[in-house]
Parts: structure tokens; C-alpha cells; sequence
């Protein structure tokens, strides 16, 4: 009697759950599908979804990663609210698709092309080649690609890129002023990835521009691209073996990966640790105890920009160089003595009017 | 199940197709009603969800030819892990298989400049069936002759095949090391292949915004061809009489070692054939990040298919659809796309344990039904 009770309560559940799925479906999505099927005839037209809103929409789709990934898709889409809040639209202006597999970039852009978006941001260099065959074929639709370099400029596409090597850089100038056993570690995502080299490059010239005789243990993920940057256990054991190896202070490079390295770092008395991509202190509370600073692409303030710009119409294609450069020092702001500090601006100085290269890319 | 001894009294053609597809659609529908769930308790919109979904998928040409092109990898990695299944092994290699299989056609894809079109398509298609074959022949020839398991084997013949893939295009040159040897060379520091010729490329049907191509013509000929094999011929009687008990199929002057042996070679072949379709239909080079997510896809595909290459088709839609509708489910409804892979997962969960489903909905088993699905003799003897 029991078993036939809960059978009937499951059907009940089942069916009542099938009912309200289908029953109001006819009234709904009746307006959504016909501002859809000429949008579909002529993609790149802009007459009809644009001339009856003239709000301003933005849409953001991501790499292969999720919007709370607290690193890159996740600062492009909090440069999306800020630039929402800065230009006073309302939520519904703005909304982003996570992309499943690699091969639906150019699909999820549609869906934003489709709906009429005035700015589409793409995250990733991955997302580099669909993004540019999209902007070539709706001219209408301006396009910011967030670490995508641009080989030739479209007028409605903006590659926003970082020197990383430039604050990989000061980050080796940092933790080259800050060791004392003179041996330093960087823990990094897979070389397979352009910026992660970048970062991890620009670390040991600069390291090497304090101490040209300095030891750098500098390690790349081993693994695919899939696993490199989701791999916590493997960072902390790299780091691990660094420190067993005379490293006292360890720049961590890579996502998760390199969260997993800082956290290592942090339970070990008197090392340092330098972040990646963002402030570090805030997104990983737990390697707060060594945290000296972070080598950031300061992409939330770079996207907010360029969408602005967008709205106000002084949007020009092309490269756009973000911001790049060390975080604040936080609670070593009294440790790190005056005269890095001093380097350290110099050395930022330097790299921006060209007089210090970094020799990555030549 | 499918595979019922045709000496016993047969229910009927209908009826066993009823009770085929029984399984498969109340597992789906259980799942899609605990997804909603899911939906529910996260504050999410359920309705809006699937109304996307299936808008997504079906409700305009550009959904349709999403589902379609999304089809055609599911369908051959979906084959390949029925096949194996068929011999009652348990190919977990179909995404190291389709990544080795992406890689050989690639490298004929982007070299020999200057071949027609008639020689140098089928050539890049057969060196990628040719690769994964090869791939997926090493754990049916370990299994035979060192006894070593075919799910250990082809488990970690898929890192080996990932990195191997990883490292051809590993762009080292821009930093002064080695680069790969398929590494395009103008593409700076980011590690990929050149594009693949014109010439080696699978032509698009319709308009090539639709992105379908001729391998969908590729997949539905490797169903019927696999059903002829396996339904039809001997080599297909001999991979099922080892499926079924391979000490009998021993007995009877089958020849085993051989036959687990090829089995896993077409396996391999088919997911192969997946990788170069793709590659060479689609994403026209190959990157680190074309992984061969799609080969894990196919066991829970083949699973639900009853491992029968009609049920693959079946399965792979229901598949196709549910990643074609994710974009604008999420467009519509703003329901994270991770809500497709809970709904993939209960499905696999609830076709791989019909005791679930069977006691949720209290069917009876007939008596020319096994119980667990396919799974077979692999764990058991060999």
C-alpha cells in the first residue's frame, strides 16, 4: 500500500509539473518569436529591434569558464555592471550566456545579434576568431573582446589587452627585493596559454633585474588546458616543493591552480606570495597572511570604459591597452620597505614610456 | 536488451520497440521533471527555461541546424561506446580516440597543398578514422594479451592522447623553444594549427551561417553501416556472442582475442571518424580547447540508446537539442546552463540504474529482459 501511494503522489507531481510547463506556453513566447523570425531572415539588419528600443543593451558571453569564476569572466561582467550603473540602465539591459563547449561561440553571440545588443563583450583570446567574423558581418553591433589582440582593426571591434609581461615584471622586481634566500618560485596555469607565459616571462626578467644571479623555480601545469587552471592540489604541492627547494616567496599564476599555490604559501611562517589577474586579497581571504601584492589586469575598469565610450559614441576598433600593474600592499604596506616602493614606481615609469623592456614578444 | 536470443518467443516487433524506448523516455521525463525542481528551489523560472529550451532547439531554422550539427559528433562517439558495448566492453577511450582521430586528419588536413578535393577529403577523413582506431585498438590488445582492463587503459589513454594533441600545437617557438610540429606559425604565441585547406574541408550545406555540413550525410551512413555489421553479418554475431558470454564464444571456435581486439579498433574508428568530421567539417583546426569533452558524452548517449545504433540517433537528438537550446534558454530565462548538465546527468543516472525508474513506475520485467542494461561481462570474467 505504501510503495502504490508514493507511486501515485510522483505521477501526480509529474503530470501537475507538465501541466504547468505547458499550459501558459501558447501566450508567452508569442511576442519573443516574432520579433525573432525577421531578425532571423536578415541577421545583420538593425531596423526593427533597434528603432523600437532605444535603450541601450549589453550582452557579455563568456569562455568556456562561469561569470563567478572570480578572474577574468568574472571582472569583464563586473565591468559590465559598472558600466551599467555608471550609465544608468536598468537590469534587464544587460545579461550574459556562459558558454558550454568552444564550438557555440558563434552561436550565443547570435542570440545577443538576433535581440538587437547595441555592445556585445566576448572574454577570452579563445573567443578571438568567432568575435571577428561576427563584427565583420554586423558592422551595426559594436564588439569589445577581452584579451583578444587585433591584427587588423575593425572599426566596431575593440581588443582590450594587457601587458602581462609588464606586471609580470614588477612582480619579479617585488619578489626579487623581498627574498632573502635569493631564490624565488612562480606557480603558473599551462604555457598553452599566451598570457600565462607572458606573466610568467615578464616575472623572471624583472626578478633578474634586481639579482641577475637569482634563482627563479618557475613551473607550468603539466596537464591539459582543461584541468591547468582548476587544479588547487597541484598548485599547493608545486608550491610545496618550491619552498622545500629554498623559495621564500612564490607568485602564484593560474586560476584556481594558482589560488591553490597562494593558500600553500599562507600557512608557512614568514613567505610571501604575490596574486594574479585581480586583487587577491579580496577574492582569496585565505593567502592573506602572505599576500604582499597582485600582478592585475585591471579589466573591470577597461571594459566599463570602452562600453562607455560605446554609449557616448567614441568607440574606435582596434587595440585597446588596459591598465596593468601591481595591487596595493594591504597590511605589508609597513613591511616592504620605501625604497622598493620607490622601484617599484620607477620601474612602472619605465615600462610605460618604453625605456625598460620586458623582452617578452621579440 | 535488444540483443534478445532470437530463440525465445519474440513479443512482437512493435512491443519490443514499446518496451525499448520505455526506459530511455520515462528516465527522461523524470529527469526533466527534477530539473525542474532543481529550477524551482534555485529561484529560477522553470517554464521560461524549457519554453527556451525548446525554442532554442527546434523553434527556428538556426535552432534546427544547431541540434543537427550538434548531432553529428554524439552520434559517431555514441557508436563507438554501442559497439564496444556490443562486446561487452566498455570504451570509456571515445574522447582520446576522437581527439587522435582530430589530430591525423589535421595533419593531412593542413599539409599537401594542391590535392584535389577527391583525394585529399577522403584521405584526411580515413587517416582520422585510421587514428582513432589505432588508439582504440592498444586496450583490446592489452586486454588480450596482459589482461589488462580496457576501462584503466583507455581512462588514461585519454591524458595521453590530450597532451599528445596539446603538445603538436604547443606554440614554443615565440618563447625560443621547440614548437609542435603542427603549430601555425603565424599565430604568434597561441598554440594552434593553421586552418585546414579548402580542399581537405567538408563542403556546408545550405548557408554557411547554418555551420551544417556534409559529415551529417558521414554519421547516419556509419549508423546504418554499424547496424549491418553488428545485425547482419558474422564479424557482428561473433562481437555479440562475446559480448554475451565470452567463454561460450570461446568454446564455439570464436575466435576472441580477435574479435575484442577489432571490436575495439571500430570503436576507436568510429570516435575517430567523429574527431575528423568535426575538424574537418567545423571547427577547420585544431586547439587545445576542442578537447574530446563529446567522447564522454557518447557512453551516457549509448546507454540511453539501448547501445542500439538506431536508439544512438534517438539519444543523440535529445542530446543535440539539449546543448543547441542551452544558448537561448539562458538568453531567455537566465537559468544557468549548468541546468542542462544536472538533466544529462540524472538521465545518465536513471538509464544506468532502470531499477530507479522500474520501481518509480512499477514495471514489471519481462522475462527476455536483463537487468542492468549493457554493462555486461567486462567486470566480470574474461
Amino acid at each position: 500500500m505504501r510503495t502504490f501511494r508514493s507511486t501515485w503522489l510522483f505521477a501526480l507531481l509529474l503530470i501537475s509539473a507538465l501541466v504547468l510547463a505547458a499550459c501558459p506556453a501558447p501566450a508567452a513566447p508569442v511576442a519573443d518569436s516574432d520579433a525573432a523570425a525577421p531578425a532571423e531572415a536578415a541577421p545583420a539588419a538593425t531596423e526593427a529591434p533597434a528603432a523600437e528600443a532605444p535603450d541601450f543593451k549589453i550582452g557579455l558571453v563568456t569562455d568556456v569558464g562561469r561569470v563567478n569564476d572570480r578572474s577574468f569572466n568574472q571582472s569583464a561582467w563586473e565591468g559590465v555592471l559598472k558600466a551599467q550603473a555608471d550609465l544608468g540602465l536598468t537590469e534587464d539591459d544587460v545579461k550574459y550566456i556562459e558558454t558550454q563547449d568552444a564550438k557555440d561561440y558563434a552561436d550565443n553571440m547570435g542570440q545577443f545579434i538576433d535581440a538587437g545588443y547595441n555592445v556585445i563583450v566576448t572574454v577570452g583570446f579563445a573567443l578571438g576568431d568567432a568575435t571577428i567574423e561576427a563584427a565583420n558581418n554586423n558592422p551595426d553591433i559594436l564588439f569589445i573582446g577581452v584579451d583578444q589582440f587585433q591584427g587588423e582593426a575593425l572599426p566596431n571591434l575593440a581588443g582590450l589587452i594587457f601587458h602581462e609581461d609588464q606586471s609580470g615584471y614588477l612582480a619579479g622586481v617585488l619578489a626579487a627585493s623581498m627574498t632573502d634566500s635569493g631564490t624565488i618560485a612562480a606557480v603558473l596555469g599551462t604555457d598553452l596559454v599566451p598570457p600565462v607565459v607572458a606573466f610568467n616571462e615578464g616575472y623572471i626578467a624583472g626578478a633578474k633585474s634586481v639579482n641577475p644571479d637569482i634563482n627563479v623555480i618557475s613551473t607550468y601545469h603539466p596537464g591539459e588546458i582543461s584541468q591547468a587552471f582548476v587544479d588547487p592540489e597541484w598548485g599547493a604541492a608545486t608550491a610545496k616543493q618550491a619552498i622545500d627547494q629554498g623559495a621564500d616567496v612564490v607568485f602564484g599564476a593560474g586560476g584556481i591552480t594558482g589560488n591553490g599555490a597562494l593558500q600553500e604559501v599562507a600557512t608557512h611562517e614568514g613567505l610571501y606570495c604575490i596574486g594574479v589577474d585581480t586583487d587577491q586579497w579580496d577574492t582569496v581571504p585565505a593567502a592573506q597572511p602572505c599576500l604582499i601584492s597582485s600582478a592585475m589586469k585591471l579589466i573591470v575598469p577597461g571594459v566599463a570604459e570602452l562600453i562607455t565610450a560605446a554609449h557616448d559614441g567614441n568607440f574606435s576598433g582596434g587595440n585597446v591597452f588596459g591598465a596593468a600593474g601591481l595591487a596595493s600592499f594591504h597590511d605589508f604596506e609597513s613591511v616592504i620597505p620605501q625604497e622598493v616602493k620607490d622601484l617599484l614606481v620607477t620601474t612602472k615609469a619605465g615600462l610605460d614610456d618604453g625605456s625598460i623592456s620586458t623582452g617578452y614578444g621579440n | 536488451m535488444a540483443t534478445a536470443s532470437p530463440a525465445l518467443p519474440s513479443p512482437g516487433r512493435y512491443r519490443r520497440i514499446f518496451r525499448g524506448l520505455l526506459i530511455p523516455v520515462l528516465a527522461l521525463l523524470t529527469a526533466l521533471v527534477a530539473g525542474a525542481l532543481v529550477m524551482h528551489l534555485s529561484g529560477d523560472n522553470a517554464q521560461d527555461a524549457y519554453i527556451g529550451l525548446f525554442k532554442g532547439a527546434f523553434g527556428s531554422a538556426k535552432g534546427w541546424a544547431a541540434t543537427i550539427r550538434k548531432m553529428i559528433p554524439f552520434i559517431l562517439t555514441g557508436l563507438s561506446v554501442a559497439v564496444a558495448f556490443k562486446a561487452g566492453l566498455f570504451n570509456i577511450g571515445a574522447s582520446g580516440q576522437f581527439v587522435m582521430g582530430t589530430v591525423f586528419s589535421v595533419f593531412i588536413g593542413i599539409n599537401f597543398e594542391g590535392l584535389p578535393m577527391a583525394i585529399h577529403l577522403p584521405l584526411a577523413i580515413v587517416f582520422g578514422i585510421v587514428g582513432g582506431a589505432l588508439w582504440g585498438a592498444i586496450p583490446g590488445i592489452l586486454k588480450v594479451y596482459t589482461g589488462a582492463h580496457e576501462v584503466i587503459v583507455t581512462i588514461m589513454l585519454n591524458y595521453v592522447a590530450a597532451l599528445f594533441a596539446g603538445w603538436t600545437v604547443y606554440a614554443g617557438g615565440s618563447q625560443g623553444q621547440t614548437p609542435g610540429p603542427l603549430w601555425d606559425r603565424t599565430a604568434g604565441p597561441i598554440s594552434e594549427t593553421p586552418d585546414v585547406l579548402a580542399s581537405a574541408r567538408l563542403p556546408y550545406l545550405f548557408d554557411p551561417s547554418y555551420r551544417i555540413h556534409y559529415g551529417v550525410f558521414i554519421a547516419l551512413a556509419a549508423v546504418v553501416f554499424i547496424w549491418w555489421l553488428i545485425y547482419k553479418t558474422t564479424i557482428g554475431f561473433e562481437i555479440r556472442t562475446v559480448g554475451q558470454n565470452m567463454k561460450a564464444a570461446r568454446y564455439a571456435g570464436i575466435r576472441v582475442n580477435w574479435t575484442v581486439i577489432l571490436t575495439m579498433g571500430i570503436a576507436g574508428g568510429l570516435a575517430g571518424l567523429a574527431g575528423a568530421v568535426e575538424t574537418l567539417g567545423l571547427n577547420h583546426k585544431f586547439a587545445p580547447e576542442f578537447g574530446g569533452q563529446v567522447g564522454f558524452d557518447g557512453i551516457t548517449i549509448a546507454l540511453l540508446g539501448q547501445t542500439h545504433p538506431f536508439g544512438v540517433v534517438l539519444s543523440s537528438l535529445l542530446f543535440g537539442a539539449l546543448d543547441a537550446g542551452a544558448s537561448k534558454m539562458q538568453f531567455d530565462s537566465r537559468v544557468s546552463a549548468d541546468i542542462i548538465q544536472i538533466i544529462q546527468a540524472l538521465v545518465l543516472a536513471f538509464v544506468a540504474a532502470p531499477m530507479i525508474i522500474r520501481a518509480l513506475y512499477r514495471i514489471k520485467r519481462l522475462p527476455t529482459e536483463s537487468e542492468s542494461t549493457s554493462l555486461g561481462t567486462s567486470w566480470g570474467g574474461s
